[in-house]
């Protein structure tokens, strides 16, 4: 075995695109293991940990770290490790007259905008914000982990700019027509949604595209936004402007149970356009029930929500245990609540797309590798699942999906499966369903009704 | 309205057969006006014409549009039109092509769509005060710019001003039968016209609370659409179908919001009016008309006259 | 409320994760992506808290304002004991405060020809020992004085200075007298023929320009810096096009006024490429003051090195230097000299990057790229880089070659601290030993640390 470590000092490249990188490189049969990643603490910690020797770094470097057979493999590697690097962020390899600019404040003074969308690492992440809003541009800002005053402080400059700030921590979003984030390919419609969590808003609006209602536009607020620190500043806005929204006949509003200060701001609004609030939580509607009631609001019928059981399963004795792993805690905490209601005693519901577990690694919405873990890690009863569709996420769930569960199925495990998404999306809704519903697994769209089938199966 | 005035030149002198390479996959955004042909079985289809920036596509189908725009780069977005990120190089007027199960197949390309727009955006109710002073801010900026319509204003326009203004079904219609097909290139200029008259018209008749306007509209549009086909360019005649429903480019579109007072006016007329060769100001045309009627039917109501034709619903 | 972004066609700049950016390409959004990279370690906190100021945006835009919107003339040349009150054994030099012990040799070179100039000593040997005893010596910065000086920037009370007043904001700035190429005292060189020559700047140049200028001034130099960057100069390492004009202006008031010297002055002025060089930054000088002063901003104001130090002020931190250690310059050498024989960075000249120009308007001046080592795309590469770094584009200052664009005007510390993009400066090279004079001239960055040092100012101002 030998090794290639490289610091290049000055070289970034956003950690998404490093990790499919090193996947790629990972995948080739001569590479043992390849680190491909910006050169913070935790990155160089764990290149030293695989036993590369590392130089110092700084976040601003790139470290590349290779282990090969031989020295022939390393340079294979290296030369694969270019041509990875030199195909990313290249905006299509199209070249450029001009330099690309540096700042979201540069690129609104050369080039009209209707909305800027920020993924930089959170600490970061105010800057760019400011610089759309001072533009006076709506901004959202997929970025977690910024603090709290500087989500305040935007989002009352962007109030006094009469622009919205959707976030942080906002994963999802429709403006025009235009996914932003984990968005799903919906058809242009009458509901316009206001969401505090990104995959609740996509239940829903999945399952209003499958009954053929469109949407005018989902705007994420953040999930932080109706606590009682932010008090809602967000919510009301996107209320609000929905509302002056002539194609927006109906409102949906997604939200974790609101703090009482934000729920008497976004309350006492004195909105035109009725509005259907899903506040999520015990004796509140689930996010189906929520979709049923829009379309009812709408005059619209309530379709049977799609769904592919599983074959006959072998009867099986008693009570046994239910695991719930998920990417979106919204659907997580709605399958938790479904399927735990009655019992309580259930305590296997994991949110793989908290921040414990995507620290140093991407969503499980993309990246699928712990998930997947702990799908092999159970031996027995029933296992929810969630598979999240549309731009951004897995291109492919099912490739990986399919035979993890065709083996549980083996073990004599049950698989439920709730999959949002809509018709249109690129993943194929319907193909991605039979494809897991011929390896064994009950399909859903409705998470709840997956969560209930799953609380039937582990009752007996 | 033409996209390009420079046609591609074929790639080969004689047609080759294809031969039947794997096709490369791209994706992009369409109007929801041919969601329903995308979503049908699939239909062979024709490439009619190519231009550097849009090429148009015929459907053998008899549902509405017929004629697909394939739009790239700053390309007009047509209300039917599938727009693309990467270019359009390869494609020859006279190309076949499939269109439906989700897809369109044309050179070597296979489209898939990855997000959806609307082409007949509600319009917000309209500020009474700027809708009043449109007619005169719209002559101003068509009057200021060196663009100028394809048609004479005597005659069938003339006649389909008046017709309009005074709510006279017979006259417009009059007017309109003269004004379809007429005029040189893709989409002749009494088609232009009629375009923006017609979803001036429903537009701002809605929003304008006139629906005496709306009412004109749906008989224009059902005396235009009914034998389209038969009386001018394939082309044109799927966009008369569109502007029948209110659908248009958001060049037209913006003009509307700029009449019903939510945005400037001048950078938005002067927008449409670079349209073209003479579509932009045909349309500008047609949707000063149509203002100029609307303001004159508010207050009078639907009854008195026939009540509408059956409306179509959007898909 | 209406929100702009639900009516018409998405537009979408994109910083940040690429898969996010290519998810809207994929659906054909129009979109502009960021070439976003990380700031240096440690600056995010400072950083947020300074773009969080309520004051900054308005006193941004009102500092930048007042310096674009300077207007200098040149009215009038006079000796420095008069105009800035300089008494016998005060020298004012470039760059922040610096001490005989930090100074470089060019610095050391240049205080000794001006003591031999002023006839504080008779031998070099006798001036350095005075100048090292600092008995009845005060050193201090021109930048203190409203004054700047090019390379060591030197001034003594016997000089004569080009005095420049701000007609939109009132206030006056100084710079001394151009000496030509070769063997000067700016550059350290102290020798018979440097003192001789300006003893005639003195006695003929001086007086000569100052009587022309009675007659035909005050001079326009916004207008007349205006046209030089439309005749190919950058107004740092060229000052052909604007010397030029500026002879053509005063060439027959100078003949008026002087007649029996007037063939030798003007043959002088002709003579040297950079005779401008010193009035264009006065001009800026004037036009940076004005910027001065406002609370929250996070504009330099300054920027300036001695020799040993660069060091920029900012105008919401009042008079206090950020320094750091001044870089050698990549450049081209003159004969046999090589980049072992050069001094760091010296000079108040970046007075002219600070406003932008020199660097910051390359693009203006292809006729130089080679000269600092590029092609003409690298000048309109550095230019554009710029304007990540600016506030404004000067609105009377404008790039024929990028559409009559505006040069990128106003360094904001906040987007240097930003985006790790430093200040272009174009500069001329001075021999590491004094006396040597000019070596070369190129290319030279500020350390990035005077502007994260001013970023933690502002934050915790």
């Amino acid at each position: 075995m030998t090794d290639l470590v490289e610091v290049r000092p000055g070289v970034y490249h956003d950690s998404v695109t490093l990790m499919r990188v090193s996947q790629a490189l990972t995948a080739r049969p001569e590479v043992a293991v390849a680190v491909v990643a910006m050169g913070t603490d935790l990155n160089a910690g764990l290149a030293r940990d695989l036993g590369f020797e590392v130089p110092p770094t700084t976040p601003g470097d790139l470290l590349v770290a290779i282990r090969a057979a031989t020295s022939a493999d390393l340079g294979e590697a290296a030369a694969e490790l270019e041509r990875q690097l030199a195909t990313t962020g290249s905006g299509g390899g199209k070249a450029r007259d001009e330099a690309p600019p540096r700042t979201v404040r540069s690129a609104a003074r050369s080039w009209e905008a209707t909305v800027a969308l920020v993924s930089v690492p959170g600490e970061h992440a105010f800057a760019e914000a400011l610089d759309a809003v001072e533009a006076g541009l709506s901004v959202m800002i997929f970025s977690d982990n910024v603090p709290v005053e500087q989500e305040i402080l935007l989002k009352d400059r962007a109030r006094a700019r009469g622009v919205l700030v959707m976030g942080p921590d906002c994963g999802t979003a429709v403006v025009g027509g235009a996914g932003l984030g984990f968005a799903n390919v919906l058809r242009p419609g009458p509901v316009g949604v206001v969401a505090a969590s990104g995959t609740g808003a996509q239940q829903v609006t999945c399952l209003l595209d499958i009954a053929g209602v469109g949407v005018s536009h989902v705007l994420g607020v953040g999930g932080r936004d109706l606590s009682a620190e932010v008090g809602g500043r967000s919510a009301v806005q996107a209320l609000r402007a929905l509302d002056e929204d002539p194609a927006t006949e109906l409102i949906v509003l997604v939200s974790k149970p609101p703090a009482p200060e934000a729920a008497r701001a976004v309350r006492d609004l004195g909105l035109a356009t009725p509005v259907v609030a899903a506040l999520l939580g015990p004796g509140e509607d689930d996010l189906t029930a929520v979709a049923e009631k829009a379309l009812r609001a709408l005059g619209r019928d309530v379709p049977e929500w799609p769904c592919w059981p599983a074959g006959e399963a072998p009867a099986r004795e008693g009570r046994r245990p239910l695991r719930g792993l998920y990417s979106g805690g919204t659907l997580c905490a709605e399958a938790a609540l479904i399927a735990g209601a009655d019992t309580a005693t259930e305590a296997g519901f994991v949110d793989f797309g908290d921040d414990a577990y995507t620290r140093g690694r991407a969503h499980p919405m993309i990246d699928p590798s712990l998930r997947r873990e702990a799908l092999r890690g159970v031996a027995s009863g029933v296992v929810l699942l969630d598979v999240v569709l549309g731009h951004g996420a897995d291109p492919d769930p099912s490739s990986w999906l399919a035979p993890e569960v065709r083996d549980a199925v083996a073990r004599g495990v049950d698989v439920v499966v709730a999959l949002v998404g809509a018709d249109g999306d690129p993943q194929g809704l319907r193909a991605q369903a039979a494809r897991l519903n011929e390896a064994g697994a009950a399909v859903f769209t409705s998470n709840a009704a997956a969560a209930r089938h799953a609380r039937r199966l582990a009752d007996g | 309205m033409s996209v390009g005035t420079r046609q591609k030149g074929r790639r080969t002198a004689a047609p080759a057969p294809r031969p039947p390479a794997a096709p490369s996959y791209v994706s992009g955004a369409a109007s929801v006006a041919v969601r329903p042909a995308l979503e049908s079985p699939r239909r062979p289809a024709r490439v009619l014409a190519a231009f550097p920036l849009a090429l148009y596509l015929e459907v053998r189908s008899e549902c509405e549009p017929h004629v697909i725009a394939v739009v790239t780069g700053e390309g007009v977005r047509l209300p039917n039109a599938v727009l693309l990120g990467e270019s359009l190089d390869g494609v020859s007027a006279g190309d076949d092509g499939w269109v439906g199960d989700g897809s369109i197949e044309i050179g070597g390309l296979s489209v898939g769509v990855r997000r959806w727009w609307d082409p007949a955006p509600a319009l917000a109710p309209a500020d009474p005060a700027r809708l009043a002073a449109a007619p005169a801010v719209l002559a101003g900026i068509r009057a200021a710019s060196p663009r100028r319509p394809g048609l004479d204003p005597a005659g069938a326009p003339a006649l389909l001003e008046r017709g309009c203004l005074r709510g006279s079904l017979v006259e417009s219609i009059t007017a309109a039968e003269q004004l379809i097909g007429l005029g040189p290139g893709l989409t002749p200029s009494g088609d232009d016209m009629l375009a923006g008259l017609l979803v001036a018209l429903r537009h701002l008749g809605r929003a304008a609370g006139a629906p005496r306007a709306v009412w004109l509209a749906d008989w224009l549009a059902a005396a235009v659409t009914f034998d389209a086909r038969t009386r001018t360019t394939s082309i044109s005649a799927t966009l008369l179908h569109c502007a029948a429903r209110g659908e248009a480019s958001p060049e037209v579109l913006g003009v509307l919001r700029a009449a019903a007072g939510h945005q400037p006016p001048e950078p938005a007329v002067n927008r449409l009016l670079r349209l073209g060769h003479t579509s932009g100001a045909d349309l500008a045309w047609g949707v000063q008309i149509g203002v100029s009627a609307v303001l004159s039917l508010l207050g009078t109501g639907a009854a008195g006259g026939p009540t509408g034709p059956a409306r179509r619903e959007r898909p | 409320m209406t929100l702009s972004m639900l009516y018409g066609e998405p537009r979408v700049i994109t910083v940040g994760a690429e898969v996010l950016a290519e998810a809207l390409d994929r659906q054909a959004v129009p979109q502009r992506r960021v070439d976003w990279r990380p700031p240096a370690p440690g600056v995010a906190a400072s950083l947020a808290r300074v773009l969080a100021d309520p004051r900054r945006v308005q006193a941004n835009a009102t500092a930048v304002g007042r310096m674009l919107s300077a207007r200098p003339m040149l009215t009038g040349v006079r000796p420095a004991r008069e105009a800035l009150g300089l008494e016998a054994g005060t020298f004012f030099h470039a760059g922040p405060p610096i001490t005989w012990e930090r100074a470089s040799g060019p610095m050391r070179g240049a205080l000794i020809g001006a003591m031999l100039f002023e006839g504080l000593a008779a031998t070099p040997e006798e001036a350095a020992e005075r100048l090292a005893s600092g008995a009845g010596i005060t050193l201090d910065s021109c930048h203190h004085h409203r004054t700047v000086g090019p390379m060591a920037g030197v001034v003594s009370p016997s000089m004569w200075m080009l005095e420049v007043a701000d007609a939109e904001h009132g206030a006056t700035a100084y710079c001394s007298l151009n000496e030509g190429l070769g063997k000067v005292l700016r550059y350290g060189a102290y020798g018979p023929e440097v003192i001789e020559r300006l003893r005639w700047m003195g006695e003929v140049l001086g007086p000569a320009l100052a009587a022309a200028l009675e007659r035909c001034g005050p001079l326009d130099l916004r207008t007349l810096v205006a046209q030089a960057l439309q005749m190919g100069d950058e107004l740092h390492n060229r000052n052909r096009a604007a010397t030029s004009l500026l002879v053509r202006e005063i060439a027959p008031a100078v003949v008026e006024a002087a007649p029996g010297r007037a063939a030798e002055v003007l043959r002088f002025v002709n003579g040297n490429d950079h005779f401008f060089l010193n009035a264009g930054m006065a001009a800026a000088k004037a036009a940076a003051d004005a910027a001065r002063g406002v609370p929250g901003s996070s504009l330099v104001v300054a920027m300036a090195r001695n020799g040993t130090d660069f060091g920029i002020q900012v105008s919401g931190l009042g008079d206090r230097w950020f320094t750091g250690p001044a870089g050698v310059p990549d450049g081209l050498y003159l004969g046999g000299y090589g980049p072992d024989d050069a001094n760091p960075d010296i000079g108040d000249s970046t007075i002219t990057e600070t406003v932008g120009l020199g660097g910051f308007a390359m693009a203006a001046a292809p006729a130089i790229v080679r000269f600092v080592g590029g092609e003409v795309a690298d000048a309109v590469a550095a230019t554009t880089s710029m304007y990540e770094i600016t506030l404004a584009e000067h609105p009377a200052y404008q790039i024929p070659g990028l559409g009559f664009r505006g040069t990128p005007a106003g360094i904001d510390v906040a987007l240097v601290a930003r985006t790790g993009v430093l200040p272009v400066v174009n500069t001329g090279i001075a021999g590491r030993v004094a006396g040597t004079g000019q070596v070369g001239a190129g290319l030279v960055s500020p350390p990035a640390g005077v502007f994260t040092a001013a970023l933690d100012a502002l934050a915790a101002a």
